[in-house]
């Protein structure tokens, strides 16, 4: 349990425990499962750079009032956003899914997108929530298993380079 | 849960709650929204044109999304940014095919720069003391609008003078026609290593004033007088290029080099051959080849041609027989008819080797003497002689785009004084200058001090810089306009050697600027506008100015067109129409010019003069271009600092090269702290033993000693142009910097101010064992 794979105590023990509390306080509580229901894909807009590079990217301000200039403008979240936006200010998303860095693991969204995994293999129900939880357990055993069933590479630099 | 995990989780939650307090609070900067869509992660490649050299090589630039600290209403923050972070060369390009030398590779720091002004400055202090305050785009952009006014309104506009670059570039076309519209006189341009006197000798001999692009590639023999063509001269990486090819690029064909120089240079260290010679007697040394390949009938078939030609040869030289030779150049007469078989390269001479075609060069030191258009003119001819002028493997010419007919533009500037003659004017009691612009260049640290351009800026009412650093020139200004940086801002410039087709370098901005800068092109754009007697450019904009005048040439795809091609491909390369080429037409077959070496014959200057006296100054002074900092207007760039002078391995200092038996001679090791003095001035430096140098020359490269030129800069080793004597080549006026004499004096042992990066240079000691 004490291994070079986990940042800390804390994290440790979580992981004993079968715990993933990691659903930090986001600058706005953003609801997945609302977007998911008006049928918006993940890689549609917010984290559009999910299908073409190694990061998924998080959406600015901007991404929002794309659509939020006209639609539900009443609701109070969007106010919230709207103000930011005539303030020039721009969210600061706290990081939910991510690899220690004594993992020495590079992860690549694109070619899992390519080979049609689907979001949720890794990520969880993020659909059925609303602020982004860490409710799956991504260590090397979790990566190693889907490779060899989908018969992906398992060579080490595959992922550690 | 059994009891080994229960005592676990005890131990493992105790020592969490305990931890658990330490933790980092999060320090939340406000982040702004961005002003362009990024995607996160991925590199765009765009691509640009390397400012550091008039040899105009492309770029391409990577480009990535970043975070840059920014206030906004008042809070600090961050936003994402799409910022350039890595260059290299443009493998399209025609000049450098995809190399970039150390320098361009440094350029990224330009952007960079921690000392770079990020707004518009008027000075607060004294001149030169470098105390300003930030204004307002508007107020300064008035304050010039209003002295320009004052300066029209009293029917003086031939009193405005502009310190603009050297070189042939969209932004210079601009600001000459801006200075001929105003009635101004054209933008003065001064370069300490540039080299007019070739140009000049090059206009005599060939018809075409223009530096002359090698075709190394295919040659099997070159013989290099003093230039540092692997180095700083000309075109550097497209030479390097093609001197790959030349040694490796030929299968069973290794061309071979000969360096004929008083330092054996970066280049030099690369030659099969290192021929030291008295400085400034290249032009005799070159005639004494000639007169054994006239004599020998060495090569007879192209060199008959050559002498009927050539007026003053058919009697074969007889003033330049070997033996006479090696009395004024100082190289061995047999070494002399050697040097005239290999280069000629008759067919006895080398049997098995084949020399031909061969070619000879001229730059640098050569051209540096009094007699620098002789030694020019004396290699012109010798090329002709033999052949190597305008065929595969010899020199030839550019082609050049005339920038000025394909931006239509009408305004003729009357000519500009040279800069001595400027700074002579400015100092007198009848002083007519009113006031000055300065574009991003540095002449009070280039210019020998006798012209005293420091007290020449010191009397203008008004001096403008557009600089973006505080450098000896810009620190006398009034007011500080800082340009964009070569990355930010439209660019476009024709490189005028390097490539065998024509090429005109051009690109876009590849980011947003940084700070509060504006393009000085849209700014003198903008200042036309306001004067009372309005400029009227037919462009609101330099982009605009570059779209009109892209649309004089063909578009290189097909459906496209010109501009559109060379914001994409960083560039424009092809056949240039003849309404827009530059005339004499240098496309067509050069031919060495009937009179030219009437010239040589005739020339009375045909001895290099020295100022200073030989037996109180008994060494010749030679500075030269630094690898690192050319003529130190990259001096500010910390990567060029901490990058090993590639023979020295010197980094962060500046030092004078001294042959070891004459360092032994006055008692002086590696590293001792030197005085080398002239008639006009001492400078204080380590000494460096080299036995690359000859016994009776110092040589020191230029590019340190700055005193206000940012950090990394100011107050950093010493300038060897405090010590040239002010002594010109006659015909251009250009600066004979290598004719100046010089004493050396041992001050003391070494106080670490010369940093050698591989320890010490042991070589010569290690084979006299």
């Amino acid at each position: 349990m004490f291994t070079t794979a986990r940042a800390g105590f804390s994290d440790a023990l979580n992981d004993f425990i079968g715990r993933h509390p990691n659903k930090p306080e986001q600058p706005v509580e953003f609801p997945h499962k609302t977007h998911y229901a008006k049928k918006i894909a993940c890689t549609e807009y917010c984290h559009e750079a999910v299908v073409s590079g190694p990061v998924a990217g998080l959406p600015s301000v901007r991404t929002c009032m794309v659509c939020h200039n006209a639609i539900a403008t009443d609701r109070p979240r969007i106010k919230q956003i709207t103000a930011m936006r005539d303030r020039g200010e721009d969210f600061v998303w706290r990081r939910v899914f991510n690899y220690t860095p004594q993992a020495h693991v590079k992860f690549n969204h694109a070619p899992h997108i390519r080979a049609k995994v689907n979001c949720t293999t890794c990520h969880g129900p993020i659909h059925e929530g609303t602020v982004a939880q860490r409710n799956v357990d991504m260590n090397m055993g979790f990566c190693v298993n889907c490779h060899n069933e989908r018969k992906a590479p398992v060579d080490c630099l595959t992922c550690h380079f | 849960m059994d009891r080994r995990s229960f005592i676990k989780l005890t131990a493992v939650s105790g020592t969490t709650a305990a931890l658990a307090s330490c933790g980092n609070p999060e320090h939340q900067l406000i982040r702004f929204v961005p002003d362009e869509d990024i995607v996160p992660g991925q590199a765009v490649w765009k691509p640009s044109v390397c400012p550091l050299c008039p040899s105009a090589c492309g770029l391409t630039v990577r480009v990535m999304g970043a975070e840059a600290d920014v206030v906004r209403n008042g809070k600090a923050g961050v936003v994402q940014i799409l910022a350039a972070k890595k260059l290299e060369g443009n493998p399209e390009h025609p000049v450098n095919h995809g190399g970039l030398c150390a320098r361009g590779q440094a350029a990224i720091q330009v952007t960079y720069h921690p000392d770079r002004i990020a707004q518009p400055l008027k000075r607060t202090g004294n001149r030169g003391v470098g105390s300003y305050e930030a204004i307002t785009w508007d107020a300064a952009i008035a304050e010039v609008v209003a002295k320009l006014n004052e300066i029209a309104a009293s029917g003086k506009a031939g009193s405005l003078a502009f310190f603009g670059r050297s070189g042939s570039s969209y932004r210079n076309a601009l600001i000459g026609e801006f200075l001929a519209r105003f009635g101004a006189p054209a933008p003065m341009s001064y370069d300490l290593f540039g080299d007019d006197v070739l140009r000049r000798a090059n206009a005599v001999s060939f018809g075409v004033a223009q530096l002359p692009t090698f075709d190394f590639a295919q040659s099997r023999y070159v013989l290099n007088f003093g230039s540092d063509f692997l180095g700083t001269w000309n075109a550097p990486v497209s030479q390097s290029r093609a001197y790959g090819d030349m040694r490796q690029g030929r299968r069973g064909v290794r061309g071979h080099f000969v360096h004929v120089d008083s330092r054996l240079s970066q280049t030099g260290a690369s030659a099969d051959e290192w021929v030291p010679i008295r400085p400034g007697t290249e032009g005799v040394l070159a005639l004494g080849i000639a007169h054994v390949v006239i004599r020998d009938k060495v090569r007879p078939a192209v060199a008959d041609r050559a002498t009927a030609a050539i007026a003053g040869w058919k009697d074969g030289l007889p003033d330049y027989a070997p033996e006479r030779v090696e009395e004024m150049t100082g190289v061995k007469a047999n070494r002399v008819e050697r040097l005239a078989r290999e280069f000629a390269g008759g067919p006895s001479v080398l049997p098995q080797v084949r020399t031909q075609p061969g070619v000879a060069v001229i730059g640098g030191t050569a051209l540096a003497h009094t007699n620098g258009l002789f030694n020019a003119l004396a290699i012109n001819a010798l090329n002709a002689l033999v052949g190597s002028v305008g065929v595969p493997g010899g020199l030839a010419f550019t082609p050049q785009l005339d920038i000025l007919a394909a931006a239509k533009m009408t305004g003729r500037p009357t000519p500009a004084a040279s800069l001595r003659q400027w700074a002579a004017d400015a100092l007198s009691s009848a002083s007519s200058v009113q006031a000055l612009l300065v574009d991003g260049v540095n002449p009070v640290f280039t210019a020998p001090r006798a012209w005293k351009l420091r007290d020449a800026l010191a009397k203008v009412p008004f001096i403008v810089s557009f600089g973006s650093f505080l450098d000896e020139t810009s620190v006398m200004a009034d007011l500080i306009l800082p340009d964009h940086s070569f990355l930010e801002s439209f660019t476009g410039a024709v490189p005028e050697s390097g490539s065998a087709m024509a090429v005109v370098s051009a690109a876009g901005p590849v980011m947003k600027p940084l700070h509060q800068t504006r393009a000085t092109t849209d700014v003198l754009l903008d200042v036309g506008r306001q004067l009372e007697k309005p400029i009227e450019l037919p462009w609101q904009t330099f982009e605009e100015m570059l779209t009109a005048s892209f649309a004089a040439l063909p578009a290189m795809t097909e459906g496209s067109d010109a501009w559109t091609d060379a914001q994409e491909k960083g560039g424009w390369w092809g056949e240039i129409p003849a309404a827009v080429r530059l005339k004499p037409d240098t496309a067509s077959p050069v031919r060495l010019k009937a009179d030219t070496t009437s010239v040589v014959s005739g020339l009375s200057r045909t001895q290099p003069e020295f100022d200073g006296d030989a037996a109180q100054y008994p060494f010749h002074f030679l500075p030269y271009p630094s690898n690192q900092f050319l003529d130190g207007s990259t001096a500010h760039l910390p990567w060029l600092q901490e990058m090993p002078d590639p023979l020295t391995s010197a980094m962060w200092s500046s030092w004078v090269e001294i042959n070891p038996a004459t360092a032994a001679k006055l008692g002086i090791a590696q590293g001792d702290v030197v005085d080398v003095t002239s008639a006009h001035g001492t400078v204080q430096t380590a000494a460096f033993l080299s036995p690359g140098i000859a016994p009776d020359v110092l040589a020191m490269p230029a590019g340190q000693g700055h005193t206000t030129f940012t950090r990394y800069a100011s107050g950093r080793g010493a300038n060897p142009v405090d010590l040239l004597a002010p002594v010109t080549e006659e015909s251009t006026g250009a600066v004979a910097w290598a004719a100046t004499r010089v004493k050396i004096a041992r001050v003391g042992d070494g106080d670490g101010r010369l940093i050698l990066f591989a320890g010490e240079f042991r070589e010569h000691q290690e084979h006299g064992r």
